[in-house]
């Protein structure tokens, strides 16, 4: 199952060059810089990688809505940039979600969620190619099955279904410190599945 | 009785931030004094979370959404009942 939606084209080229570039977007982030920034170091992109998307014979316009707290967008969007300049396929502007909420309302998640990061991938004459959402899949599936291992793992962590907040101060903190820990583990294993995912969407259909 | 202390677990990575401050903010100019504290708890997972004195009166993944201001008004006002008059 892939994380992927097709949907009518609200772009225009007026609106797109409205959007932050890559380095305009990292330049006011608010939250998060310095996990962003590792990311961007500990990217997963392979030289083979790159050259599968100089398959593209032109590059796509490529919309990303997101908002500078999305720990997912943190992890994958520094992906996408390095994509886009190595390969030299994607042309990418970056939207905020609560600021573009016509363009995201199309393209919710399992038909209800406003997931980000989204990227709208769309060709010379405006039409979408199609979109990508939030996170793949199996990446959601694999860290809910990690999750319920960091609970099991010890007995002060308790319940995953109890709320957190009534833990005991240091306890939640170790156990914030484990989940974050396999959140940034599971990163480079996720971006992988990102690129696959891409791959499929914007290469089998706009090669 | 201690005055009631109430928590509010938000999921970061949703941007509900803005929601759990709203209802601290709310929380706050209702009771002042009647409450011990307001935490603001940072988490995950879809989280919302609002218990008070360790009772849970709202779970968005229970109840589904953001808590009713008058649910989690009245639970905090059946303790602040039971805890008796401020020493102030």
């Amino acid at each position: 199952m892939s994380n992927v939606v097709e949907r009518q084209s609200l772009m225009t080229a007026e609106r797109f060059a409205s959007g932050l570039t890559y380095e305009a977007y990292k330049a006011q982030m608010k939250q998060n810089r310095a996990r962003f920034e590792k990311f961007e170091r500990e990217n997963v992109l392979r030289d083979a990688d790159v050259e599968a998307f100089r398959a593209l014979h032109r590059p796509l316009k490529t919309v990303v809505l997101t908002e500078d707290w999305c720990s997912d967008a943190v992890a994958t969007l520094p992906l996408l940039a390095a994509l886009a300049e190595r390969s030299e396929r994607f042309d990418v502007r970056i939207f905020y979600r609560d600021q573009n909420l016509d363009l995201m309302d199309t393209h919710l998640n399992r038909g209800t969620f406003r997931s980000i990061p989204t990227f709208i991938f769309y060709d010379d004459e405006w039409a979408e190619v199609g979109a990508w959402l939030e996170k793949p899949v199996t990446i959601a599936d694999l860290r809910a099955r990690l999750r319920l291992e960091i609970y099991a793992s010890d007995p002060a962590f308790g319940s995953p279904d109890a709320p957190s907040s009534d833990l005991p101060d240091a306890v939640r903190e170790r156990l914030w410190a484990a989940i974050t820990r396999m959140r940034d583990d599971t990163t480079p294993e996720s971006n992988r599945e990102v690129l696959r995912e891409l791959k499929g969407l914007v290469l089998e259909r706009h090669r | 009785m201690t005055r009631p202390a109430v928590r509010i677990a938000y999921c970061a990575d949703c941007g509900y931030d803005g929601q759990a401050i709203d209802l601290a903010r709310a929380l706050l100019s209702e009771f002042g004094h009647d409450l011990s504290s307001v935490s603001i708890i940072p988490w995950d997972d879809g989280t919302f979370d609002v218990s008070v004195d360790g009772r849970l009166v709202h779970s968005m993944a229970q109840d589904g959404g953001f808590p009713d201001l008058g649910t989690v008004k009245d639970a905090i006002r059946a303790l602040v009942a039971s805890a008796g008059p401020r020493g102030d």
